[in-house]
């Protein structure tokens, strides 16, 4: 069958890929990768691509950036592909970068302020999402509870796309002064430990699992950790009573922190609440580890960089101190947002998306308009609405099963990492993103490409995320699903990671990612737990194989294979 | 006055500040200076104090927070169903039948003052130090009820969740918060504003910068609308008017305040004369000699008394303002940050 077919069906009304009328909007459309691979359901691909797009262009015009106005999204078969918005004269920049100058102002003048601010302005919101009780709410309640989730989810885009775009500018003046000053950038260590020694939320979660690891050694429990399943361990230890002692306490914490599910970027897997699998597998992990990298690590690095930032301002002449401390301390705030913002903002809104679709779910399918509440996933919220008051008057299951074939398709038929016009090609498609500044494009898509370095003799090149040589057994994982292959002191290789991957990093020796840029999941977390993050390797995954002994020094962006 | 609790604001003076808290007590040190504020009471910080321990408040409270333990310092959702959890409990509690009734006595004998029945009132809090976010006020409160209930939700406003962040972060007693109450006439305004006596923006001291609006000082500090502009250099008292189209002003109905249409024939009128802005920014700079220190300061223009007997201060802080050298720095890198978008 041919792709095509699949994806015309129409599956998001406006924003279903149309090769025609799109290639004449723009040249060039780029698969978001580290998103929407694999294909994502219908329901959660309406809800990036109608929200997400939203927000790019809300945060984009809040800016007034000069150069771009944001992306613009299409769904095509389960894939999010996107292109960027120019802005067509220098007239309308030179507008647009009056604007941008007052817009700006608050990332700098309060930075924290700003943000704190959005953070609790979102868990007002998610508390009053979560205040109604679906399982007694009427019809109509969960119905505009559902409304509500929608608005709610908005808002978190708007938020996430403003601050990231804000935030992101500053990290790269910050990577141009330096370059210019001090003579470094963003693929150099001494840049990485100016920025590195940060806490952040997604972090505390992690010490709070490491703590559960503790506690559950001292209630006795070790053995049941380390010999049940991690698919098993909620029922055996609730079957033990110091086990249902531990378990009160773990849910609590799930109660607060587990507002997240195993893939950022989709609401058909449980959030941490209904499943606690994927946090008890990170505990039993712990249980058998003897340090905690983050801990120690945490300490070290924040060390260096106090030297790191002195050995910095030494070398910048006294009258310039001021604005570029100014600077360095907005460029640190970047990764602890960069962090921060998927916790309190993706998975958090995704989490209760999931939550507003599920409820209506059972509805549905206990009135017979659907065989089981997942089932909702494959609707758009257009039809959820059709059925939204009365179930019991329609039959939804058609659609589902007609969109659940053609979502098997999708992830059957690998989709194409960028759709050109005819005539087009990557390197002039490359050159569209960096025309156009966009802070985000720079910083999470593109990337510095790597310098292959004859001289180092090294099987690949890539650039460094996070500074160290480290020397192990590489392990190739694709998705998430695989995470519990990793073995402690493996080298991860990956084609991206985010952050449900953080967990692993505790234990590991060192990180090579196909694709990712300084601000990426990998770079971040690797600076926080000190392990070499090399990146950009492009073909990491083709060409290496698990169980293989590889040396990563990315310090000089350099991988070898030890063993063929 | 009978109790130690309640003092009236003309016998106040700076050495009251952990009394009564900053704000009644500048007002105090104000009239000293023989400037004019509206006639009105302080409530002490020891009022809210006895308030909580009396009711048992405080000992719920502390109970409360100590079961919240150190977690609430990392969870700020934790936080705002912390501070909903502690603002309940206080609502909830009336307070003592003295200390109401000593409050009640109080705000008859300034309506006797004012010759006015159930005169109307401003409450505002009053900090013994400065915290954020506890900048409760009530406007156009009238009756002794009303102000009672008023006064309890300014207690209240310890601890909303800025107030509670506010103390964790300085590693102070969360669960222990008291704050002085100021209650007083409202003055009936034809307009009102702020005078500062530094340039905020620019951080230049030889300078007094005045804002207004017709009606209430709240639509000058709310940042919502545009006011009229008026800089008198220190040195020469020449004025710089920029005059704005005012359209909306906030003004005391008999329940509160609202927001209304400013008449055509007054948009485009300064809202206040020049006699009048010096007045304001003299005021100001004798305040700002006495305390050795730039002043942020409300002003309201009495509708009906004549000049200089029309000019009221509400209050009096000293000016937060960004030294020249900040907001430079900030210029800089706006500049620095618009040029990447050039290349």
């Amino acid at each position: 069958m041919a792709p095509q077919a699949i994806s015309s069906g129409g599956v998001i009304p406006g924003f279903d890929f149309d090769p025609e009328s799109d290639l004449a909007q723009s040249p060039a459309w780029f698969l978001d990768g580290t998103h929407s691979i694999p294909p994502w359901t219908p329901l959660f691909g309406w809800f990036w691509v109608n929200l997400c797009r939203h927000g790019m262009q809300y945060g984009a015009e809040k800016l007034s950036l000069p150069t771009v106005k944001g992306w613009d999204w299409r769904f095509r078969n389960g894939g999010g592909y996107l292109t960027l918005l120019l802005v067509k004269s220098e007239e309308e920049r030179r507008e647009r970068e009056q604007r941008f100058r007052v817009a700006i102002r608050p990332f700098i003048e309060d930075y924290d302020a700003l943000w704190r601010g959005f953070v609790e302005e979102m868990l007002g919101r998610y508390d009053g999402l979560k205040r109604l009780d679906l399982e007694h709410a009427d019809q109509l309640e969960l119905l505009s509870h559902f409304e509500e989730s929608i608005a709610v989810c908005r808002r978190m885009w708007e938020i996430h796309m403003y601050m990231m775009y804000g935030t992101f500018t500053a990290y790269i003046l910050f990577e141009n002064i330096c370059r210019e000053l001090v003579g470094i950038d963003d693929t150099s260590p001494a840049f990485h430990s100016l920025i590195a020694g940060f806490d952040n939320k997604v972090l505390q979660v992690d010490q709070r699992l490491w703590d559960f690891s503790r506690q559950a050694q001292q209630m006795g429990l070790g053995a049941i950790f380390v010999e049940t399943a991690p698919a098993d361990l909620a029922r055996v230890l609730e079957a033990d009573p110091r086990g249902r002692e531990f378990m009160r306490a773990f849910r609590a914490f799930l109660e607060a922190d587990g507002w997240r599910m195993q893939r950022m970027a989709e609401i058909n897997v449980p959030t941490w609440i209904e499943d606690p699998t994927p946090a008890l597998a990170t505990v039993k992990r712990f249980v058998t580890s003897v340090d905690f990298n983050l801990e120690s690590e945490r300490e070290k690095l924040t060390r260096d960089r106090l030297a790191a930032e002195q050995k910095t301002l030494a070398s910048i002449a006294p009258e310039q101190r001021g604005w570029f401390t100014t600077l360095l301390r907005l460029a640190q705030k970047s990764g602890v947002f960069s962090e921060e913002h998927d916790y309190y903002l993706d998975f958090y809104a995704h989490a209760l998306i999931r939550r507003a679709c599920l409820a209506l779910g059972r509805r549905f399918a206990a009135a017979g308009a659907l065989e089981g509440p997942e089932d909702v996933f494959f609707l758009i919220p257009d039809e959820i609405r059709r059925a939204g008051i009365s179930p019991d008057q329609f039959d939804l299951r058609p659609i589902v099963a007609r969109r659940r074939e053609a979502w098997r398709e999708w992830s059957r038929t690998p989709a194409p990492p960028v759709i050109l016009k005819e005539g087009f090609d990557i390197d002039q498609a490359m050159a569209l993103l960096v025309r156009s500044n966009d802070p985000i494009a720079l910083k999470v898509v593109v990337g510095s490409m790597p310098v292959a370095r004859p001289e180092l003799k090294a099987d690949l090149h890539g650039t460094c995320g996070s500074p160290g040589i480290a020397e192990g057994t590489a392990r190739v994982i694709l998705s998430e699903e695989h995470l519990a292959d990793v073995q402690p002191g493996d080298i991860l290789v990956a084609p991206t990671t985010s952050p449900s991957w953080t967990a692993v990093f505790s234990f590991i020796k060192g990180v090579v990612v196909d694709r990712g840029a300084s601000l990426s999941h990998a770079a971040i977390v690797g600076r926080e737990y000190g392990i070499p993050v090399l990146m950009n390797v492009f073909v990491g995954t083709q060409k290496l194989r698990s169980g293989q002994r590889i040396r990563v020094d990315a310090n000089m962006g350099a991988l070898y294979v030890l063993d063929r | 006055m009978r109790d130690p609790c309640i003092h009236w604001l003309h016998e106040l003076g700076q050495e009251h500040n952990d009394v009564v808290g900053k704000k009644c007590a500048n007002l105090g040190e104000m009239t000293r200076l023989g400037m004019q504020i509206p006639p009105g009471f302080a409530i002490s910080v020891d009022a809210c104090r006895k308030y909580m321990e009396l009711t048992g408040v405080s000992g719920r409270l502390t109970e409360y927070f100590a079961r919240l333990g150190d977690e609430l310092k990392r969870s700020f959702s934790m936080q705002i169903e912390a501070s909903r959890c502690a603002r309940e409990m206080i609502r909830s509690t009336p307070m003592p039948t003295e200390l109401g009734d000593d409050i009640e006595a109080s705000y008859e004998l300034l309506c006797d003052r004012c010759g006015t029945a159930d005169v109307p009132v401003a409450v505002r809090s009053s900090g013994a130090v400065s915290m954020p976010g506890q900048m409760e006020t009530y406007l156009q409160v009238r009756g002794s009820d009303e102000v009672k209930r008023r006064v309890v939700e300014v207690w209240e406003s310890a601890f909303n969740t800025r107030a509670i962040a506010f103390r964790l972060e300085r590693g102070m007693a969360v669960e222990r918060a008291s704050i002085g109450v100021g209650v007083m006439k409202m003055v009936n305004a034809k307009s009102a504003g702020v005078v500062l006596t530094v340039d905020p923006l620019t951080g230049e001291t030889d300078r007094a910068v005045i804002e207004g609006n017709w009606g209430l000082g709240e639509s000058v500090a709310s940042g919502e609308m545009s006011p009229d502009h008026f800089v008198m250099m220190k040195e020469t008292g020449a004025i710089d008017r920029t005059i704005q189209r005012k359209a909306r002003r906030v003004v005391s109905t008999a329940t509160g305040t609202a927001n209304t249409d400013v008449p055509e024939d007054l948009r485009d009128v300064p809202c206040l004369t020049d006699d009048e802005i010096r007045q304001i920014a003299r005021g100001a700079m004798d305040v700002e000699r006495h305390f050795g220190a730039p002043q942020d300061m409300e002003w309201v223009i009495d509708r009906e008394l004549p000049f200089p007997q029309n000019v009221f201060w509400v209050q009096a802080r000293p000016a937060k303002y960004t030294p020249r050298t900040k907001a430079a720095e900030t210029d800089y890198l706006v500049e620095q940050m618009a040029r990447l978008f050039r290349r």
